[in-house]
C-alpha cells in the first residue's frame, strides 16, 4: 500500500494557477503529487492514514529551479582557473556538500553548468548508491571548450569539427543530459571574453549530435558573436548574454534581441554573479581577477597600489551591473524568455543563495509572480522539464518548498524557507545555525 | 582593549575521567584556552584573576571524558555488509564523498580522532586536503594512505602491491612523500578473496624493511595480522601495533600463544584486538532469529561466529591481563559495521574483561600512544589539545552510556551536531 502524504497552509502558490490558493493543500503518493487545491474540495480524497504536514499561515510553493550553477565551485572569490587544479576527489566532496547545500536551501532541481573531468557524474553515482543527497540533477560534465578557451581546465578541450562531435558522442556515453559549449572565452586567464571561440561549424557539429538525442545545449557568451553564432547553430539557451562588441563596448543590440526571440532561445542573463563580486569588493576583499576583469583593466595601470586597483574594480563592478540589469530590462520589455540560473558557486557567489538573482530580475522588470515562474515554471521549461517539476500539479513530483514568508510581497522572501520536501521525502535539514552558514548578504555599507 | 587571543572557557565537570588514570573525579573543572587545556583543578580550588574574561559551562550532573580515539577506522567503508573487493572497484570521488561523510558521523558520535588503516589511492589524502581546505567536518586524522600488500594480498585492491624489499623501501617512502603519517601493512591475508588469511604474506626481509624504512622517518607501523605466524614476523622486525591478533596456526586452529605474549610485552607493542566487528556479527545472527528468517545455512554461520568470537574473547581476556596494552579501534565501516558505533567496540573490552574505565583509557590515552599523538590528545591535562565529550549519563559503572554524548568539543570548540551539510 503506498503512503499518502499531505501538505497544507493557508497560502498555496501552485504555479498553475495565476493566483495563490487559499486554505491549500497537496496530496501525494510515492513521491508524485496525485492531487493539489483548495483543502475543502479535496480533502475527502486523503486517506485516513495520510500523514498530514499542517503548515498553519506558512505558504506552499514548488521546489525552486536553479538553470545555472557550478556544484564545484566556492563562492569565495577564488577562480575557476584555481578550482581547475584542485584533485577531483576534493572537488567531488565539494559539489556533495553544495548539493546538500542546494537542496536545504530550496532548490530542488537543478542545472549544473561545468564541472572537472567526471567530479559530477560521480556525484551522481553516489546519489544512486545511497551515499549521498542531492537535488534533481541535470548535468553537462564537462564543457566544451576550444584549447584555452574558458573552462577548458575542467578537460574538455576540442578543436575541429571532429573532435566536437567525438567529445560530444563522449559526454553521451559518461551521461550528461546536455551539452554546455563556451561560445566566448570568460573568466579564464587564457581565454578571450570579446572573442567567439568555436568556429559556427564547431559549434553545429555539438548542438545537431544533440538534436538527434533530443537534447537541449546552452552556450556561454560574453560578446555578442558568440550570440550571433550560438543562434545561428540552435542554441536553446544563451547564457550570460552580455551585449559587448569585440572592442569591449557594450551597447544593447535590439536586432540580435529579435533573433534570440525568433529562435525561441531561453536567456539565463547572470545578473548577480556580478552583484555578488561588487559585494565583495565593497567589504574590501581582494577576490581573484578573471581573465575578463584582467583584461578590460588593461586600461587601468596595475601597480602595487592595491587602493587604485581595488577602486578601479569596485567602479567597473557597479558600471557593469548597470549595463547588465539595463540590457535584461529591455531583454524583458521585448519579451525574451529569461529565467533565473544562478551561476553559483562561481566567482563570489555561494549556493544556497539562487534567491538573489530572482530579485534582480524582478529588478529587471519582473513583477514577483513572474520572478516566481522565472525560478519554477519557466525554469522547468527551459530545461525541458515542465512535465515533472515546476508547479503543483497532477502527476509531477513533488518537490515542495514551505516558506515562512510570501514571495508573492516580496521575492526576497524566498529565502524564508522553512522546510523542504523533495520527491515525497520530508527533508531533514539539520540545524538552523548550518543552514545560515552558507547565507550571503548585501554588505553593510551603501553601494 | 579585549585580548582577542584569551579566549577562555571553563567546564564544571560534575565526574571527570581523564583517560589516563583510572581514578573517576568529581567536581572538575577543565579550563580551555583557544585549542588547548590550560588547567585541571578541583572547581573549588579555581582561582582565575577577575579580569580575565571567560566563559563558564555547568556540567555538574554530567560526565567529561576525553574525545574518543578510534584507532582502527576504514573511512572508506560503507558499512552495508558489502566486501573490500566490492567497495575498491567504486570510482575515487565516490568513495572520498563517502569517507567524508563517514569522518563527519564519527566526530558527530564523539570520535575526536580517527587512525585511518587503509583507503584506496589517494582518497585518505584528499580527504585531508578538503579538512584543511574547511570543505569537510572531520575528526584530527592519522593517515596511512593505502595498505601496502604483497600481491594479490589483503587490502591490495587499494591500490599498492609490492614485491620485494626494493619496492617495499620505496612504497614506504612515497607514501611518506604523500604524507602517511604511519604505515599499514598487511601481514597476513584477510576477507580480500585472493589473499590468504592463515598465512603470513610478505616475508621477514620484507618486513624488516618496512619498519626499518618507517622509523627512520619516525612513523609508526601497524600490521593487520590474521594468525600467529605472521604476529611473529610483525614483531621480529619491529611494528608498533598487531591489529585483530588472531591467535591461529597455519591449519586454522585456534591457540593461544604465550610466547608471542612474551614477545609483545618485552617492546611493548599495542594490540588492537577489533572486537566490534564480531559484535556486530553476533547482533546480526540474533537479530536474523528475532526476525524468523535464520536458516540451517545461518546457524553453521551463526556457531561458527561464536566460536570465533569466543576464541578472540579469551585471547583479549588473556592478553589484558597479562599487561598488555589493548588499544580500542572499530575497525568500523568495515563490512558491516557502519561508522558511529565506536562505542560498540568499547563495550567488547568490558566483556573482554577490562573495567568501564579501562575501556575508556583502551579508547583514549591508549590508543593515542598506539597512534604516537599521545602528546597532544588522548586525555584530559594541562597541555593538551582541547577534545573532550559531555556525556548524560556516568559510563563508569555502565559502559553503555558512552551512547549518551550531549557535546563533542575539538580544538575547544563545540561541534554542531545537527550540522547535516
Amino acid at each position: 500500500m503506498s503512503e499518502q502524504k499531505v501538505v497544507k497552509s493557508k497560502i498555496l502558490i501552485d504555479m498553475v494557477n495565476d493566483k495563490p490558493l487559499e486554505d491549500g493543500a497537496v496530496i501525494f503518493e510515492n513521491g508524485i503529487i496525485v492531487l493539489s487545491g483548495n483543502y475543502e474540495k479535496i480533502k475527502d480524497k486523503i486517506q485516513p492514514d495520510a500523514i498530514i504536514y499542517d503548515y498553519k499561515d506558512k505558504i506552499i510553493i514548488p521546489g525552486l529551479v536553479d538553470c545555472h550553477t557550478h556544484h564545484n565551485g566556492f563562492g569565495d572569490g577564488r577562480s575557476g582557473d584555481e578550482i581547475g587544479t584542485m584533485p577531483d576527489d576534493v572537488l567531488a566532496i565539494q559539489s556533495a556538500k553544495n548539493a546538500k547545500t542546494s537542496l536545504y536551501s530550496g532548490v530542488t532541481t537543478i542545472r549544473e553548468n561545468g564541472p572537472k573531468n567526471l567530479t559530477m557524474m560521480r556525484l551522481r553515482d553516489a546519489v544512486n548508491d545511497g551515499l549521498a543527497i542531492a537535488p534533481r540533477m541535470v548535468l553537462c560534465g564537462r564543457p566544451v571548450a576550444i584549447i584555452g578557451g574558458h573552462m577548458g581546465y575542467f578537460g574538455g578541450e576540442v578543436t575541429g569539427e571532429d573532435e566536437s562531435l567525438a567529445l560530444a558522442r563522449q559526454l553521451i556515453k559518461e551521461g550528461v543530459d546536455y551539452f554546455k559549449i563556451t561560445a566566448t572565452g570568460g573568466s579564464t586567464a587564457t581565454s578571450f571574453p570579446l572573442r567567439p571561440s568555436f568556429s559556427k561549424d564547431e559549434l553545429y557539429a555539438v548542438t545537431n549530435e544533440a538534436k538527434n538525442y533530443d537534447m537541449l545545449t546552452a552556450t556561454h557568451c560574453l560578446s555578442m558573436e558568440g550570440i550571433d553564432y550560438s543562434l545561428d547553430a540552435d542554441v536553446d539557451m544563451i547564457i550570460h548574454c552580455n551585449f559587448d562588441k569585440s572592442n569591449g563596448e557594450s551597447e544593447f543590440d535590439p536586432k540580435l534581441t529579435e533573433k534570440i526571440i525568433e529562435k525561441e532561445a531561453y536567456v539565463n542573463p547572470t545578473l548577480h554573479v556580478g552583484r555578488a563580486r561588487l559585494w565583495s569588493l565593497m567589504e574590501g576583499n581582494d577576490p581573484s581577477l578573471g581573465g575578463f576583469e584582467n583584461k578590460r583593466l588593461n586600461s587601468v595601470s596595475i601597480t602595487n597600489d592595491r587602493k587604485n586597483v581595488l577602486d578601479a574594480r569596485l567602479d567597473m563592478a557597479k558600471y557593469g551591473l548597470d549595463v547588465k540589469l539595463d540590457h535584461c530590462r529591455k531583454m524583458i520589455d521585448m519579451g525574451v524568455k529569461v529565467i533565473t540560473g544562478s551561476d553559483s558557486s562561481w566567482g563570489d557567489y555561494a549556493l544556497g543563495n539562487t534567491v538573489h538573482e530572482t530579485e534582480l530580475l524582478v529588478e529587471s522588470g519582473y513583477s514577483n509572480f513572474e520572478g516566481l515562474k522565472s525560478v519554477t515554471i519557466n525554469a522547468a521549461e527551459a530545461l525541458g522539464l515542465s512535465d515533472k517539476v515546476g508547479s503543483l500539479q497532477k502527476g509531477k513530483s513533488a518537490d515542495i518548498v514551505i516558506l515562512d514568508k510570501n514571495p508573492l510581497e516580496d521575492i526576497k522572501n524566498l529565502n524564508s524557507v522553512s522546510e523542504v520536501f523533495f520527491m515525497g521525502e520530508y527533508i531533514n535539514r539539520g540545524s538552523v545555525k548550518s543552514n545560515k552558514s552558507y547565507t550571503q548578504n548585501r554588505p553593510m555599507v551603501k553601494e | 582593549m579585549n585580548n582577542h587571543e584569551n579566549n577562555i572557557l571553563i567546564l564544571q565537570a560534575g565526574e571527570l575521567i581523564d583517560g589516563t588514570s583510572k581514578e573517576v573525579k568529581k567536581n572538575i573543572s577543565i579550563v580551555i584556552n583557544g585549542n588547548s587545556i590550560v588547567d585541571v583543578k578541583p572547581t573549588g580550588e579555581l582561582n582565575l584573576p577577575k579580569e580575565l574574561e571567560h566563559q563558564i559551562i555547568d556540567y555538574s550532573d554530567k560526565t567529561i571524558l576525553p574525545g574518543l580515539v578510534d584507532s582502527h577506522v576504514h573511512l572508506t567503508g560503507i558499512g552495508d555488509g558489502r566486501s573490500g573487493d566490492e567497495l575498491s572497484i567504486l570510482p575515487d570521488e565516490v568513495l572520498s564523498i563517502n569517507m567524508a561523510n563517514n569522518a563527519k558521523k564519527h566526530l558527530h558520535s564523539g570520535v575526536t580522532t580517527v587512525r585511518d588503516c587503509g583507503a584506496k589511492n589517494n582518497t585518505a589524502f584528499h580527504l585531508k586536503k578538503a579538512a584543511e581546505m574547511g570543505i569537510a567536518e572531520t575528526p584530527r586524522l592519522v593517515l596511512s594512505g593505502r595498505p601496502l600488500a604483497i600481491i594479490g594480498g589483503h587490502l591490495s585492491y587499494f591500490g599498492e602491491e609490492i614485491t620485494g624489499i626494493n619496492e617495499c623501501r620505496a612504497a614506504v617512502r612515497y607514501l611518506i612523500k604523500q604524507g602517511a603519517d604511519f604505515i599499514k601493512v598487511t601481514a597476513s591475508g584477510g576477507s580480500t578473496k585472493t589473499s590468504f588469511p592463515l598465512r603470513p604474506s610478505f616475508s621477514q626481509d620484507e618486513m624488516n624493511v618496512i619498519v626499518e624504512e618507517a622509523h627512520k622517518f619516525g612513523k609508526h607501523v601497524a600490521a593487520h595480522c590474521h594468525n600467529s605466524e605472521s604476529m611473529i614476523r610483525s614483531l621480529t622486525a619491529g611494528v608498533d601495533t598487531i591489529i585483530h591478533g588472531v591467535f591461529k596456526e597455519y591449519d586454522g586452529t585456534n591457540k593461544y600463544r604465550e610466547d608471542i605474549v612474551e614477545l609483545m610485552l618485552e617492546n611493548n607493542i599495542y594490540m588492537n584486538p577489533t572486537l566490534g566487528p564480531g559484535l556486530m556479527r553476533v547482533e546480526i545472527m540474533e537479530n536474523k532469529k528475532k526476525a524468523g528468517v535464520f536458516t540451517d545455512i545461518d546457524q553453521e554461520e551463526s556457531d561458527m561466529v561464536s566460536i570465533e568470537h569466543e576464541h578472540r574473547m579469551e585471547c583479549f581476556n588473556r592478553m589484558h591481563k597479562a599487561g598488555v596494552p589493548m588499544s580500542a579501534g572499530s575497525d568500523s565501516a568495515w563490512g558491516a559495521y557502519e561508522m558511529g558505533n565506536y562505542f560498540l567496540d568499547i563495550e567488547g573490552h568490558v566483556m573482554g574483561g577490562q573495567s568501564p574505565v579501562e575501556a575508556m583509557m583502551s579508547a583514549t590515552s591508549i590508543a593515542s600512544q598506539s597512534c604516537w599523538i599521545e602528546n597532544s590528545v588522548g586525555s584530559i591535562e594541562s597541555g593538551k589539545l582541547a577534545d573532550l565529550i559531555v556525556l548524560d549519563e556516568s559510563p563508569v559503572n555502565q559502559i553503555e552510556n558512552l551512547r549518551t554524548v550531549s557535546q563533542v568539543i575539538k580544538d575547544g570548540k563545540f561541534i554542531d551536531r545537527e550540522n547535516l551539510l
